[in-house]
């Protein structure tokens, strides 16, 4: 059981490098701590499943998993397919307010560009 | 009447010269013309085509696709209280001198919210432009499709089209983005705007290329098909209230 607790200690301690990484990232702004929130859950719940494999096996087994590296395959592809999920929403929608913020700025410059000409014909009638 | 001719351009210098002196030259009775060509991000210049030929130029920033142009155009037409708008495109292949078929069914009582121009509705012409047997099986494909919302149209991807007020309304908040005119039919149909079809004639292209190659039009029929099916499962949009002066200048 040590033996099996000392190979997984290995796995949580990429998950803590990786949670660094984030952090070093998020410090420098380079994400935002709204869109890496389910990400850190995502490694806090692997780390977890790491310092804890005798709790994990008995649950992968409870869960129909004869081996515990197939309920960790599984969860690890789940997670990440909803954090994909996730990233496509926040994607979609961003990519439809930058279309609409194009059109909008498109029309507010042609706007600005007519008054701009009426003004400068006007100060030529005026002089 | 107000109308406004919109002119979706992407790369379109060569052809755009001579589609917007054609336009100036038309003349419909009672009826204000005003012409804005939208440059979907060119690398040409086109923007500096359209100013010198007079036009109104609403430039994006970056490039949107057709559908992003279009519904910048419907877009200004809705906020500055247009009666009608109508899409001619800018690589030449809608004769403007055929816009006065589309006015006239628009103008027929009752007055439709939609008027697509189509090249099917008379035999075709020998003389003029027809479409490759590639398209025309699309095209087939597609009326078959809309038939599944229960909208008759012998023209699905004709961009040659005229739009109401109730129209330009519902497309200013919802109009696809790629390849959208089959899209936009279906969207429309399930607002319950009413769609005519009045008949037209069109050309080849007076200038530049097709961004449609094999592939891409592998992928139209596709996204397309799903796109219509979506629209006939989901719940219909629907047509923004509110007044269509808003902001008229």
């Amino acid at each position: 059981m040590q033996q099996v607790t000392d190979d997984y200690l290995i796995f949580a301690l990429a998950c803590l490098v990786i949670a660094l990484v984030m952090l070093r990232l998020l410090f420098r702004e380079r994400i935002t701590l709204q869109g890496s929130m389910s990400y850190m859950a995502f490694l806090a719940v692997l780390g977890l499943m790491a310092i804890f494999p005798y709790q994990t096996t008995i649950l992968a087994r409870r869960l129909g998993f004869t081996l515990m590296s197939n309920f960790l395959f599984c969860t690890a592809i789940a997670a990440l397919a909803l954090l994909h999920l996730r990233s496509l929403v926040t994607v979609s929608k961003i990519q439809l307010r930058s279309v609409t913020l194009t059109q909008e700025l498109a029309i507010l410059q042609e706007k600005l560009d007519r008054l701009e000409r009426a003004s400068a014909s006007g100060e030529q009638r005026a002089s | 009447m107000r109308l406004l001719i919109v002119i979706p351009a992407y790369n379109e210098e060569q052809s755009l010269a001579a589609l917007l002196t054609e336009i100036r030259s038309l003349r419909e009775p009672d009826t204000e013309i005003e012409t804005i060509v939208v440059d979907d991000g060119s690398a040409d210049r086109t923007t500096e085509v359209a100013r010198a030929s007079g036009a109104r130029v609403l430039r994006l920033c970056r490039n949107l696709g057709i559908g992003g142009a279009v519904q910048s155009g419907l877009r200004l037409a809705r906020r500055e209280n247009f009666d009608f708008a109508v899409q001619v495109d800018g690589d030449g292949q809608h004769p403007p001198g055929e816009l006065r078929h589309l006015l006239e069914r628009a103008r027929q009582d009752p007055a439709p919210d939609l008027v697509i121009g189509s090249r099917f509705l008379t035999k075709p012409d020998p003389t003029t432009f027809r479409s490759t047997v590639t398209r025309r099986v699309g095209i087939w494909w597609l009326k078959v499709l809309l038939r599944l919302t229960r909208l008759k149209v012998t023209d699905p991807t004709s961009g040659f089209r005229l739009y109401g007020k109730r129209a330009l309304r519902l497309f200013d908040a919802n109009y696809p983005y790629d390849f959208p005119e089959p899209e936009a039919l279906a969207v429309a149909r399930a607002a319950r705007l009413t769609i005519a079809e009045a008949p037209v004639k069109m050309r080849e292209r007076q200038g530049g290329t097709s961004s449609i190659g094999p592939f891409a039009a592998a992928y139209y029929m596709l996204k397309v098909t799903l796109a219509v099916l979506l629209t006939y499962v989901r719940a219909p949009r629907r047509i923004p209230e509110g007044s269509d002066n808003a902001t008229s200048d």
